[in-house]
């Protein structure tokens, strides 16, 4: 987009500039009207699997709902409890609203068409997501109020505990991608499962942990069954308790631009991103981001499905599914797929790779500093 | 040198990690109950890791050919000299513990494998030949040893003994890593030799800090004079067995890095450490000998002790010879054997409900109610205080004479000094035990491990052990000259 | 420009923020403030070219590390005014650390080019293979030459792992939540665990 700038006649950095406002503002939008929308879907999926109706009145089927809602809780009055921490209090939702947007700065909806193609997309990502917890434990904390306060402390403990088991999955997946640039892992995809299907859940190592992705995707974003955070039978509304009108929406906006954005990383590292799912020519005639957004789509009508019907787990219960079954699983799978890339895709097992950089003659004739390091095996892909 | 020639230098360190690990799963997995067998595979990987590092200790490989990883870590003679001496001192410090944490239903399985991995800082410390090596070592070791301190954890003695040593630890390394970097930034090297050749002959005024703060630093893990504060509240509030490799093996491998650092890494400033290492080997020796007179409890007097003899270390050190360094590491093979067969006298005396006798006065009398620990404990005091016929008037001898050699007269002189000044307390507890009237508690002696150690120990520093002091010296030679090849 | 502007943004933000986490007189707020610094420091780690630097930096300490101290500190009821009881105790002492810390500075910033800095020179340093993004360099250096400080460091996490475990974990023999059986759960069926009857009138169930 900075090329098109340019030939407006703009210098570099104007156009530069100019580019990244126009694409933040082209994925926030349509991401916020997403959100309004996926709500909507959300309410309707919950009903229907209840039978009953769902949102039914404001406009046809109900699809301007969500927009009443916001109408709604915009023209409330903002309550600020008189012993809260008014400054944090505050900033609470505006955190966990920026952070949620933020994240999406890396997510690629086509060839080329991302906000910002860093080397790093995967661990911006991660690094993003370490964030959100912040909103939720700063909010907890500052309403100065009991329910608020456990909502926070299960809320931090929650994060990091499926943090460390999320982290080991993505390496799995970097592993076999041999990248962290998100458009990376999805053209490392192409043809993945046996040349014909574009996927990594494809592939009976990586099947599982997209398994444990989905199920550790659902307790990061605190979605059922593990919204411990804001469980209405223990908690009130959790760490939301205290908040009403804007400051509210905010939260509600950040929690399911969040969920979103899950959806999209399930789709992004197990199942193609913007890639069809087959590998066949017609299918590519279709744009890259209708792909993409049918895949978000059928994962958050998996998440619906997973609301409407799973009970919520007992927080021990949460606990040990991330420590002792999570973590172990994805330890042992980290060992065994770079065991099997070691013995497929790279040529030299480890004991023969007698590494140049170790060689004392050499060491001493450079001086303690080896340039750069000759050893590093090559990607055979 | 690659990566295969890389590993089989390590092959100790290899082989106690693959068995810290296994034992770790089995103490996950069998619980408890089981502490006995794990305690002893425990000891037979240390063993096992002894017979490995056995060949190093003839100068085996020596040189260049002694360097593994690019020159992070070197498995000279030297080394190997210190190894041997930490292994031993971890078999004992493991095989001594059942009984003693039985009786308090705290033996956990975890003890033998925090050992182990101890032992493994400990052996990365000696083979040190980099400064990045030398904190993992370090702080390897000094992990493992806050949890270790801390093990009887409802005891409020152990617990607070575990906090300060941690607290105090963590400044030490904090000092040390600060060193480290000034050290890096003047020289722009890790590496010891590095460190050598670009320091040159003289050295600016940046390095000297880095150099004073490393071995200030280091200083606190040898504990040395003024930086000894912890050693008598953890070395009493710290169990027994824990003290006793507290007391033996740090030591061994702080003393020899120490000694490794200050001879490769500053061989060109000797006139600049060595002022320092004077006045912490005397303030050591002073403040020992009379830091220990006032002492009730037996485990603080022996820490004290141990103060005081880290002060006739580092006059070994401070001639800054290969007499010198081969004097410390003779000395270092006495002080272990005393140190072990101290403390495991400790740990043999018990009443009858198993309640350990630590203070002077449970032990008066004891000549006649338990004559063997009685006449051990004179002979292992005798020795510490460096009377002649035993093995510890040797070690001071050496130590001397090399100062003497390395025109230190006036070190020499008050060393001898206060180490008759020294003699004092020891020769109390002797009288203690011998004249006094009996303590009304009774003794009940137990353990054949124990016996076994401490009739071990004894048999070395008694006069005996003058029949050994030939190929020791060789040994101690052998590994001291590996220190001056290289530099 | 914009790097020069970004770099003087992060380094005043780093430096305002790391004061403020002194200066303040909440321990939360002190912990927030130390948040935005750590933020800050990434910033400046993604000027000058380290960007995995910059996103371990965010991921580890802001977040895993901070939130565990604001979940500490936010547990703990900290009296700041308490703990600041003995500072003019302790006043000169402080002083005094500080002054030779800040002789070291001094020392330090004097003479940065007094040693022959090997990875700074030109010519020996471990210069990125070109082409490839610096998480590429450092795993390459982390696994071959620093292999062994490598696997050692894993180590001693492992000991600080052991250590945490050996003087906190208590067995806790009879509670229900620890031996919650999860597969018998599941394997329970409805005939193991009801039963129907249909009682005639006036007898009642026998069980």
């Amino acid at each position: 987009m900075t090329r098109t700038f340019m030939d407006w006649g703009l210098s570099y950095e104007w156009a530069w500039g100019l580019a990244t406002i126009a694409g933040i503002l082209l994925i926030a939008l349509p991401l916020m009207l997403a959100v309004a929308m996926i709500i909507y879907v959300d309410r309707k999926v919950w009903a229907a699997m209840a039978l009953r109706r769902g949102p039914n009145v404001v406009g046809p089927f109900g699809l301007l709902q969500s927009f009443a809602d916001g109408l709604k809780v915009f023209l409330q009055e903002t309550i600020i409890p008189s012993a809260a921490n008014k400054g944090l209090f505050l900033i609470a939702p505006i955190i966990t609203f920026t952070v949620a947007l933020a994240a999406w700065a890396v997510v690629p909806f086509n060839s080329g068409a991302v906000l910002a193609d860093i080397n790093i997309g995967l661990l911006y990502i991660l690094a993003i997501s370490s964030l959100g917890v912040y909103g939720v434990v700063i909010s907890g904390w500052a309403s100065n109020s009991k329910y608020p306060f456990f909502s926070a402390m299960r809320a931090a403990a929650q994060m990091i505990s499926y943090e460390v088991s999320i982290g080991f999955i993505l390496v799995c997946v970097v592993l076999y991608a041999g990248t962290f640039n998100m458009n990376g892992i999805i053209e490392a995809q192409r043809g993945h499962g046996l040349g014909i299907v574009n996927a990594y859940a494809f592939n009976l190592l990586l099947f599982p942990i997209w398994v444990m992705f989905l199920i550790s995707s659902l307790a990061e974003t605190a979605r059922a069954p593990f919204d411990l955070t804001e469980a209405e039978s223990e908690l009130v509304a959790g760490y939301q308790t205290e908040y009403s009108s804007m400051s509210f929406a905010l939260f509600w906006l950040g929690e399911y631009a969040n969920v979103l954005l899950m959806c999209a990383l399930n789709a992004i590292l197990f199942f193609g991103g913007w890639l069809p799912p087959l590998d066949w020519a017609p299918l590519y005639l279709v744009p890259g981001w209708i792909w993409l957004f049918a895949k978000i789509f059928a994962f958050f009508f998996i998440f619906s499905w997973v609301k409407a019907t799973v009970p919520r787990y007992r927080y021990d219960q949460l606990m040990r599914l991330g420590w002792k079954v999570f973590l172990p699983l994805s330890l042992l799978f980290v060992v065994l797929v770079s065991g099997w890339l070691m013995v497929t895709r790279y040529e030299r097992s480890p004991h023969t790779a007698l590494c140049p950089s170790l060689d004392n003659a050499e060491l001493a004739a450079r001086g303690a500093a080896p340039q750069g390091s000759p050893c590093v095996r090559e990607n055979l892909t | 040198m690659n990566l295969t020639a890389s590993l089989s230098l390590i092959a100790p360190e290899l082989v106690l990690s693959a068995s810290s690990l296994i034992l770790l799963l089995m103490a996950a997995w069998m619980g408890d109950r089981h502490t006995q067998t794990i305690s002893w595979l425990a000891a037979l990987a240390l063993a096992a890791a002894t017979i490995l590092a056995v060949p190093a200790l003839s100068g085996g490989a020596s040189g260049l050919s002694s360097e593994a990883f690019g020159g992070q870590f070197r498995a000279d003679a030297y080394a190997a000299f210190a190894k041997i001496l930490i292994y031993i001192a971890a078999i004992a410090s493991i095989l001594v513990a059942p009984a003693f944490f039985e009786r308090l239903r705290a033996m956990r399985a975890e003890y033998p494998v925090l050992i182990v991995l101890a032992t493994i800082g400990m052996s990365i410390m000696v083979s040190a030949n980099d400064l990045m090596t030398l904190y993992i070592g370090l702080e390897l070791n000094s992990l493992a040893s806050y949890v270790l301190a801390a093990f009887l954890r409802n005891e409020t003695r152990s617990a607070e003994a575990g906090l300060k040593y941690f607290v105090l630890g963590a400044l030490a390394s904090g000092i040390l890593l600060f060193g480290m970097s000034l050290l890096y930034g003047f020289t722009g090297t890790t590496n010891f030799a590095g460190i050598e050749s670009a320091l040159g002959g003289g050295a600016q005024t940046g390095a000297l800090f880095g150099l004073i703060f490393v071995l200030a630093g280091l200083a606190f893990k040898i504990s040395a004079v003024p930086f000894h504060m912890w050693t008598p509240d953890v070395y009493e509030g710290a169990p027994t067995p824990v003290t006793l490799f507290f007391a033996s093996a740090p030591k061994v491998a702080a003393v020899t890095l120490t000694a490794r650092v200050a001879l490769e890494a500053f061989g060109g400033q000797v006139e600049a450490w060595r002022q320092i290492v004077v006045f912490a080997a005397l303030a050591s020796i002073v403040v020992g000998a009379l830091g220990a007179i006032g002492q009730t409890n037996l485990k603080r007097l022996l820490a004290y002790s141990s103060i005081n003899n880290v002060g006739f270390l580092l006059i070994g050190l401070a001639a800054a010879s290969l007499a010198g360094v081969a004097a410390m590491l003779a000395y270092l093979v006495v002080y272990v054997a005393m140190t072990l067969g101290s403390f495991v006298a400790l740990l043999l005396l018990q009443d009858r409900t198993g309640e350990p006798l630590e203070t002077l006065g449970d032990i008066a009398g004891l000549s006649s109610r338990s004559p063997g620990v009685a006449w051990s404990l004179l002979v292992l005091m005798f020795s510490l205080a460096g009377i002649p016929p035993l093995m510890g008037f040797w070690a001071k001898f050496v130590v001397f004479r090399a100062a003497v050699e390395a025109d230190l007269l006036l070190l020499a002189v008050i060393g001898i000094a206060a180490s008759v000044i020294g003699a004092f307390y020891y020769i109390k507890v002797v009288k203690v035990m011998f004249f006094d009237e009996p303590a009304d508690r009774e003794v009940a002696a137990a353990g054949g491990v124990n016996w076994a150690i401490l009739i071990a120990a004894v048999l070395f520093i008694s006069p005996l052990g003058y029949l050994l002091t030939g190929w020791l010296g060789t040994l101690a030679n052998t590994a001291a000259s590996a220190l001056f090849i290289a530099a | 420009m914009i790097q020069t502007f970004a770099f003087y943004l992060f380094a005043v933000l780093l430096i305002a923020s790391a004061v403020l986490v002194i200066t303040s007189r909440n321990p939360v707020h002190a912990v927030l403030w130390l948040i935005v610094a750590f933020f800050n420091g990434a910033g400046l780690m993604v000027l000058v070219g380290a960007e995995f630097i910059a996103a371990l930096l965010v991921i580890v300490y802001v977040g895993a590390v901070a939130v565990l101290f604001l979940f500490v500190v936010m547990m703990l009821d900290i009296d700041f005014a308490e703990l600041r009881a003995g500072f003019i105790r302790h006043f000169p002492l402080g002083v005094l650390i500080a002054l030779v810390l800040l002789a070291e500075i001094v020392l330090g910033v004097g003479a940065y080019r007094a040693g022959a800095l090997e990875l700074g020179a030109a010519g020996v340093a471990a210069e990125p293979i070109a082409g490839r993004s610096n998480i590429d360099n450092i795993g390459a250096l982390l696994y071959t030459r620093y292999l062994f400080l490598f696997e050692s460091a894993g180590l001693i996490l492992l000991v600080a792992m052991i250590g945490a475990i050996v003087l906190t974990h208590r067995e806790r023999p009879g509670s229900h939540k620890t031996h919650q059986n999860i597969d018998r759960q599941v394997r329970r069926r409805p005939q193991d665990a009801t039963v129907m009857t249909r009682p005639d009138v006036g007898q009642g169930v026998e069980l």
